[in-house]
């Protein structure tokens, strides 16, 4: 178990590694910031002294051992905007992009789940082909699409609900059914196979043959061994928490990391996307090592294995 | 093996059909150019709504033919998705045979790409290349391109570990046939329908990243036009002419809904684990 843990760790490192690389290529190999930032007109001085203050004119393998080193710092560098720390300008989006996503969370699981469970259980009856129906529906109707739909009927026509901003909860309404829809129908699709795999094991048959009620099956045998696959889509879930929003807070003009993310690269705010790009790693490999970890949990095979 | 097609099946390849001869045809059967402009019939509603056949779905607020956009847009959107899926399937399909052809090491790396790239989410990603790379057709097709090569490449690898053990590919080895003779002459043609049922089920993907990066503005830029870009641009005109968005909207859900379906039924017929 100790060795499988530290394995696991040793590549959530790596992941980070490589995305730290990624960025640093992507961010700086691909244009000059200096010409980008200040207009090319601009007197040469000053582009010389805005590439001192970044660091802009050193050798590039330099910069990027240096912009390793300021990360295991925890120094992501100023938004080149404003001039605050990045760090700083996104963190402060957080809360409103989680307000958001969690809600949409508990939705996507709270609808999703029953749903695919359900449409195993009656298997090939019109609940089934409902859910199905439903479920495929919800994963190809595109999230921006979706949304303005919603705000074109219940914001326009009706008036019910306001069709953007941050207010009351009245202002999650729209938001959170438009970012749950889709997941919820990825959820009732792979808790149905879950199901479906698991209804087919010999151990279904023997505890049936042997009198268990149905019920008692399904709570005591089939459900456990489904979780197991289904807590792996959670969890890549949870780990989009942070920026799993950006064409639907864009959609719906919410102040949150996704509506931050999409103008920062409007506006080529490297530290802004660096940021915000680490974040989003850090969170994704954090949430795959939780899944790592709830397996030994959810199943007693796996703590016993030797990595 | 019999072949008794559902209907929603049916419906699902009529309407590609449809799709994809608009898409070849476009430039035929546009009424009017995408940048014509008709000052004195802006807004004009779609017929039924108030409009008449002259714009069949309306026009936009400086006179444009929604209908002869929304013809271009499909176009361009599919031509994008389609060359993106077949960048994604190459790169993909050869990053696997190489991991399964040299093992060690470079199995390795690749490994992690690939561990890397299917931990990432893609719109994340795609969002700092797109802005920094600036934006021209050709990067941003190339951009999508690496969508879900990962997919293809741990298939890839899987089955083409499993043609090296077995007889035939031995056998051409044997025979001194070249790596690449033996990997596109030999195993390609016996997994390709697994690549190609994969390429089926990520095409509406590709479909839903493109209009969606287009929708806020970093993807497709004007004058050319995409069916995600029109919504975006329709988008500012919600209230007053919702048929500019209302169009490409049900084009996209369609498409993307009718290659699922297509996908689906496919992946039920031609893989041998699920019969």
């Amino acid at each position: 178990m100790i060795g499988f843990l530290a394995l696991r760790l040793l590549r959530a490192a790596l992941t980070i590694a490589l995305v730290v690389s990624f960025a640093f290529i992507v961010l700086r190999l691909s244009g000059d910031p200096a010409m980008t930032i200040m207009s090319p007109e601009a007197p040469p001085e000053a582009i010389a002294a805005f590439r001192t203050a970044w660091g802009l004119d050193r050798p590039i393998w330099e910069q990027y051992f240096s912009y390793f080193g300021a990360i295991l710092h925890g120094e992501l560098g100023q938004s080149m905007r404003d001039g605050r720390p990045a760090i700083a300008v996104v963190v402060e989006r957080i809360p409103a992009t989680l307000m958001l996503t969690i809600p949409a969370l508990i939705v996507k699981v709270g609808i999703g789940v029953p749903a695919g469970i359900f449409a195993a259980l009656y298997r090939n009856s019109w609940i089934d082909r409902l859910v199905m129906a439903l479920a495929v529906a919800g994963f190809t109707v595109p999230s921006f699409v979706l949304g303005l739909i919603l705000v074109l009927v219940f914001a326009v026509s009706l008036g019910w609900l306001p069709s953007g901003g941050q207010g009351s909860w009245r202002s999650l309404v729209l938001p959170v059914i438009t970012m749950s829809m889709g997941g919820a129908g990825v959820l009732a699709r792979f808790t149905r196979s879950a199901m479906l795999e698991v209804l087919g094991q010999p151990y279904i048959r023997t505890a049936t043959a042997k009198g268990v009620p149905w019920p008692a099956v399904v709570r005591g045998h089939a459900l456990p061994n489904a979780a197991i696959p289904t807590v792996t889509i959670i969890g890549f879930m949870v780990g989009t928490l942070i920026a799993g929003a950006v064409v639907v807070e864009s959609v719906f003009s919410w102040p949150g990391v996704g509506r931050l993310l999409v103008v920062a690269v409007a506006n080529r705010d490297l530290a802004v996307v660096q940021c915000i790009l680490l974040l989003v790693a850090a969170t994704m490999v954090t949430s795959n090592f939780i899944v790592d970890l709830l397996y030994g949990v959810l199943d007693p095979r796996l703590r016993a294995r030797r990595p | 093996m019999k072949w008794n097609i559902p209907v929603a099946v049916s419906a699902a390849m009529l309407w590609l059909a449809l799709v994809l001869a608009v898409a070849i045809l476009a430039d035929v059967l546009r009424p009017f150019g995408i940048t014509a402009l008709d000052l004195r019939a802006r807004l004009t509603p779609p017929v039924g709504f108030g409009g008449g056949w002259a714009h069949a779905l309306g026009t936009d607020e400086l006179g444009r033919d929604v209908l002869s956009r929304l013809l271009v847009s499909i176009q361009m959107s599919l031509r994008i998705a389609f060359g993106a899926t077949v960048i994604a399937a190459v790169f993909g399909t050869f990053m696997g045979f190489i991991a399964a052809h040299f093992r060690g090491w470079a199995e390795q790396i690749v490994l992690m790409l690939v561990d890397f790239q299917a931990s990432m989410p893609f719109l994340i990603l795609a969002l700092s290349v797109l802005a920094f790379f600036g934006n021209s057709l050709l990067l941003f097709t190339c951009l999508l391109g690496l969508y879900g090569w990962e997919r293809y490449a741990r298939i890839a690898r899987g089955l083409a570990i499993a043609a090296n053990a077995q007889g035939y590919a031995a056998a051409i080895r044997q025979l001194g046939a070249q790596p690449m003779r033996i990997y596109l002459g030999h195993v390609l043609p016996n997994i390709a329908s697994t690549l190609i049922v994969s390429a089926t089920l990520s095409f509406p993907e590709v479909v839903l990243l493109e209009s969606g990066l287009s929708f806020l503005g970093l993807g497709v830029q004007p004058p050319m036009t995409s069916l995600g870009n029109m919504v975006g641009y329709g988008r500012e005109y919600l209230t007053r002419a919702p048929w500019i968005l209302l169009t490409p909207s049900v084009v996209i859900v369609l498409t993307t809904l009718a290659v699922s379906l297509l996908g689906d039924w496919l992946r039920d017929r031609l893989d041998p684990t699920l019969r």
